[in-house]
């Protein structure tokens, strides 16, 4: 039931205004994982013609990899950003590294969570349990364990996203 | 959290042959009564009568300087079982031309709003008062490709409301047709049907004097179980109230600003 609750509040939130547009990744549609591991980004229907079209444009989601989150911040954030940007103009390369790179975002942000903390950047849509809230430098931050999450939009869904206060 | 909707309902083979034919009556009869459509980049496939009628209808949208009206959406998610849900939603959308947009959620469920005002974008979440703003393009066209291509946020009949939807719709359509006559919540439309690369979509247009979309639907081909998006379109109006405050966010007493994120982290990789 958890994760069906998660898929309904993904896809009711999703729902609201707008809807995401993802690319499948794999030919079976939306992947359903353990809560503690929610992807969120998954794929889903496209609510646009145009967004179908222009697909390489999605977001593909989950996790940074470590190394590149390390410096996780508003610039950093920026920058990426710019990157996505510039990499969504290059079509079909970025979809085809952009899976590869959520395949190893997942085995990475698995891998983390099986020693405890995740890897800086992972995306959830449902923070665990026994967390407190904390502020620092005016961010909002979620101190669950040994990870911090803060929250964000990723489309029109309110996401938690591990980060360094 | 959202009741679960019923199977939606299938064309059975027989009802789809049935009704074809029945197209095709109809479009050879839309052909012998009208002028030759509009001379506009057209894929080979694409029956004129059919891209007549939707012309029409973004033509009439685009030339509206401002409108609003009530949607009704069914998004269809499919698990890796193959199991197919709906999930439905309805939103209110405001728009002004050439620069204003605001969505909001209605009913019972969390609430979501979007502001767009010429210059930034608000999406606002009233549930537990968080909001992003980002600066955004000065046309309400561009605001619509901002916000689908680099925020991953998608308005709903996003396809159907900017002043160039014809050509959006359009561009990698290989094939349309007119279905026929058909009613849609109570309104007599003609119903469109057209594909695309990986998609499917039909689009149900007011057959009177003004030429609303009363619904449209896109089916994603590459997914298995062939998930569909349908957004049902009421109350149309061409007198919202468009003061200007309407568009604008202030964030209330409380809500925390966050930030969107980048849309394709790939571009983190190495």
């Amino acid at each position: 039931m958890i994760t069906l609750r998660n898929v309904a509040a993904y896809a009711a939130s999703f729902v609201v205004l707008f809807c995401v547009e993802v690319a499948p990744e794999s030919p079976l549609g939306l992947r359903l994982v353990p809560e503690a591991q929610a992807v969120v980004g998954a794929p889903l229907t496209p609510g646009s013609v145009a967004g179908v079209a222009r697909r390489t444009t999605r977001r593909v989601a989950v996790a940074e990899s470590a190394e590149a989150s390390s410096e996780a911040s508003a610039q950093a954030a920026a920058a990426q950003q710019q990157a996505a940007t510039a990499e969504q103009q290059s079509a079909t390369a970025a979809q085809q590294s952009a899976t590869a790179a959520q395949q190893s975002a997942t085995a990475q942000q698995q891998a983390a969570a099986a020693s405890g903390a995740l890897p800086l950047g992972t995306v959830v849509a449902t923070l665990p349990a026994d967390c407190s809230k904390m502020t620092s430098g005016g961010v909002e931050y979620y101190k669950c364990g040994p990870d911090y999450y803060r929250t964000a939009f990723q489309g029109s869904n309110l996401v938690y996203v591990t980060a360094t206060p | 959290m959202k009741a679960l909707h019923g199977l939606i309902p299938t064309l059975r083979p027989l009802d789809a042959a049935r009704r074809l034919a029945a197209a095709a009556a109809v479009a050879a009869l839309a052909l012998a009564s009208t002028a030759p459509a509009p001379a506009h980049a057209q894929a080979s496939g694409v029956d004129p009568a059919a891209a007549r009628i939707l012309k029409r209808m973004t033509d009439y949208l685009a030339s509206l300087p401002k409108f609003g009206v009530d949607t009704s959406n069914v998004v269809e998610v499919v698990l890796v079982s193959g199991q197919k849900l709906q999930f439905d939603s309805a939103s209110k959308l405001t728009l002004q031309r050439p620069d204003k947009l605001r969505t909001e959620r209605v009913g019972d469920v969390a609430s979501q709003s979007l502001f767009y005002d010429g210059r930034t974008l608000t999406l606002f979440d009233p549930n537990d008062g968080h909001y992003a703003t980002v600066p955004a393009p000065g046309t309400l066209d561009a605001a619509v490709d901002f916000a689908r291509d680099s925020l991953d946020v998608v308005a709903p009949a996003g396809d159907l409301i900017t002043t160039d939807a014809y050509q959006r719709l359009m561009a990698d359509s290989t094939s349309g047709f007119v279905v026929g006559k058909s009613v849609v919540d109570g309104v007599r439309c003609d119903h469109l049907a057209f594909r695309g690369i990986g998609v499917d979509w039909q689009v149900w247009i007011d057959d009177g004097d003004k030429p609303f979309p009363r619904k449209f639907v896109v089916t994603t081909l590459d997914v298995a179980g062939l998930p569909q998006f349908e957004v049902r379109m009421s109350n149309w109006t061409l007198t919202p109230d468009v003061s200007p405050k309407r568009f604008e966010f202030s964030p209330p007493p409380g809500a925390t600003r966050i930030e969107f994120l980048p849309v394709g982290n790939a571009g983190a990789q190495p």
